[in-house]
């Protein structure tokens, strides 16, 4: 009886495929994928490379959140990039798949940007010293993204903010104005009545002088469900594809991470942090991109962005049928801003 | 309210005292006298192990039984016998996302397995490992500290990671291969990031002995 031998054999033999399987990374510049993970301060992130890094022109992005995903930018707006250009997607500390060890206290925006200068020091050490890099952050990466450019700018080659929460310190606020504008005019214009006159007695729910960390995730909430109605009554447009493959995250860590970092983190920037007066130190080219119906950071903080960057070579563009994600709701354009900027300032 | 909770409770557990009772007029409990020989007593188990969309990979095994006995009931008239089983048990697995390499981990665990099986060999199971070690393993890794960016050599971390299974399977009277297992496993690990990770996944395999082994 030849069973348990045999099994043994086949069971080596599948650990083996399995253990190779699970190391290989192609770094062949001209077609680019490798998981790369950066170690620092007690914690293990990965850093998704893919592309075409035949120039060593690599385009960083900082995903939303906090505790996103790194790979949440991928769709038809970042392949067209990546046709031109290495992205590096990056899990940041304590979101997706990053791992670690640390306390609480120890997670700060200031080590989180520290993080953000290690990954470009990594790509420097695996690509060479002659690599250069954009920075591309999106909602809260646009705060992440103000915080690692006043440590270090001079690594970046520009700087493009796509519906960045660059001030999370009065989005509260923000969020009351904006929402009785859009809500009355959606009202007058017949459209979603219903919902709209919700809006405004959740409106009358909340407070208005204190920001509280309930009100402000109520209304965030609020904002993404605005945003679906603003979709179905066509102001903005379907997501044409774009997002995360279900087996690139196990769904449970993922969410977890969402969850333990946003407990952390919530309570140290929201109704706090600001980088609005800072961001005129920001000095290198600058791109603002934003949808005109972005709910959760209104528009209002993309023309506060454009006018405070300290860059002389700036650039805004509204996308007009957008809301928060424009990478996905008017892909094409999106990629055609991101990669003329590129070309423009590599 | 709180007079109102305690007659609840008092009600409630007059019943448990009752049924209790009623149990043990209809139960008999047999110990099985086990054999010395150690390989009578130990099954190894090899299967898959993971949550298929994220994880995927490879668990082996063994038990050491160390309690037998069977447990005969009278229920609606009818008698029932099912073997009761407490038996020390060991894994080792390796797990892998192939899709981004971000979750590749080999562990081991401990602990002691319950097992129920009836007459038709349905089998139920509480595994519990309090003693557990998961070993993440990364791809290409680089530490910075300051201005030095160093390769680390077999990168990943090591966490405590106790588990708790429950399945179900099928024994397979006088067989090598003794019965098929399904089991439904959480694992915690720890520390993870800033806190402790609750982990599921599925396994899916055999047992194997070798006193069934044709002489």
């Amino acid at each position: 009886m030849n069973l348990p031998t045999n099994t043994f054999k086949i069971v080596l033999l599948l650990f083996s495929v399995l253990f190779i399987g699970s190391c290989s990374n192609d770094h062949t510049l001209g077609n680019l994928d490798a998981t790369v993970f950066v170690r620092h301060k007690d914690a293990d992130m990965p850093a998704y490379i893919r592309g075409n890094g035949t120039e060593k022109v690599f385009l960083i992005t900082l995903h939303g959140g906090p505790g996103g995903a790194g790979l949440g930018f991928q769709g038809n707006a970042f392949d067209q990039i990546e046709d031109n250009y290495g992205v590096v997607y990056f899990d940041q500390r304590g979101s997706g798949m990053s791992q670690g060890s640390y306390s609480e206290d120890d997670v700060t925006i200031d080590l989180m940007a520290e993080d953000v200068l290690a990954l470009v020091k990594v790509l420097k050490r695996v690509y060479g010293d002659d690599s250069r890099f954009f920075l591309l952050g999106n909602s809260w990466g646009g705060a992440l993204g103000p915080a690692t450019l006043l440590k270090d700018q001079d690594e970046f080659l520009g700087w493009i903010n796509v519906d960045g929460s660059h001030s999370p310190k009065d989005l509260y606020f923000e969020y009351i104005r904006n929402f009785e504008r859009v809500a009355a005019t959606q009202i007058e214009l017949g459209n979603s009545v219903r919902f709209w006159e919700s809006v405004f007695d959740e409106l009358d729910r909340v407070d208005r002088n204190r920001v509280t960390l309930d009100d402000f995730n109520t209304l965030n909430r609020l904002a993404f469900d605005a945003e679906e109605y603003l979709t179905d009554d066509g102001f903005i447009k379907k997501v044409e594809n774009g997002g995360i493959s279900v087996s690139d995250y196990n769904l449970l860590t993922f969410v977890w991470n969402l969850l333990k970092i946003q407990s952390i983190l919530d309570d140290d920037f929201i109704g706090k942090l600001s980088f609005t007066e800072a961001l005129s130190e920001i000095t290198i080219p600058s791109l603002v991109l934003w949808g005109r119906y972005d709910m959760v950071v209104p528009e209002f903080y993309a023309q506060e962005a454009f006018e405070n960057l300290g860059s002389v070579n700036k650039r805004m563009v509204i996308f007009e049928q957008s809301g928060h994600s424009p990478m996905f709701s008017e892909s094409n354009q999106f990629a055609e801003e991101v990669l003329r900027f590129m070309d423009e300032n590599k | 309210m709180r007079h109102k909770q305690l007659a609840i409770l008092f009600f409630i557990f007059q019943f448990a005292l009752f049924s209790q009772d009623q149990e043990k007029s209809k139960t008999q409990i047999q110990k099985t006298s086990l054999s010395e020989n150690f390989w009578d007593r130990t099954e190894f188990k090899v299967g898959f192990v993971g949550t298929v969309f994220w994880s995927n990979g490879l668990s082996i095994g063994g038990e050491y039984l160390w309690k037998e006995n069977e447990k005969t009931k009278i229920r609606r008239g009818k008698e029932r016998t099912n073997t009761h089983q407490f038996l020390f048990n060991g894994n080792l697995g390796f797990v892998t996302n192939f899709s981004t390499k971000t979750d590749t981990g080999a562990y081991t665990n401990f602990g002691l397995t319950w097992r129920r099986t009836n007459k038709q060999g349905i089998q139920f199971s509480i595994e519990l490992n309090p003693l557990g070690y998961y070993r993440s393993f990364l791809p290409e890794t680089y530490e910075v500290n300051g201005d030095s960016v160093d390769k680390v050599f077999l990168p990943g971390r090591g966490y405590y990671a106790p588990s708790l299974s429950v399945g179900i399977g099928r024994k397979r009277k006088g067989k090598v291969r003794s019965a098929n297992y399904f089991n439904i496993n959480y694992t915690m690990r720890t520390p993870y990031n800033a806190g402790a990770l609750p982990t599921f996944s599925f396994q899916y395999g055999f047992r194997f002995n070798f006193k069934n082994k044709k002489r």
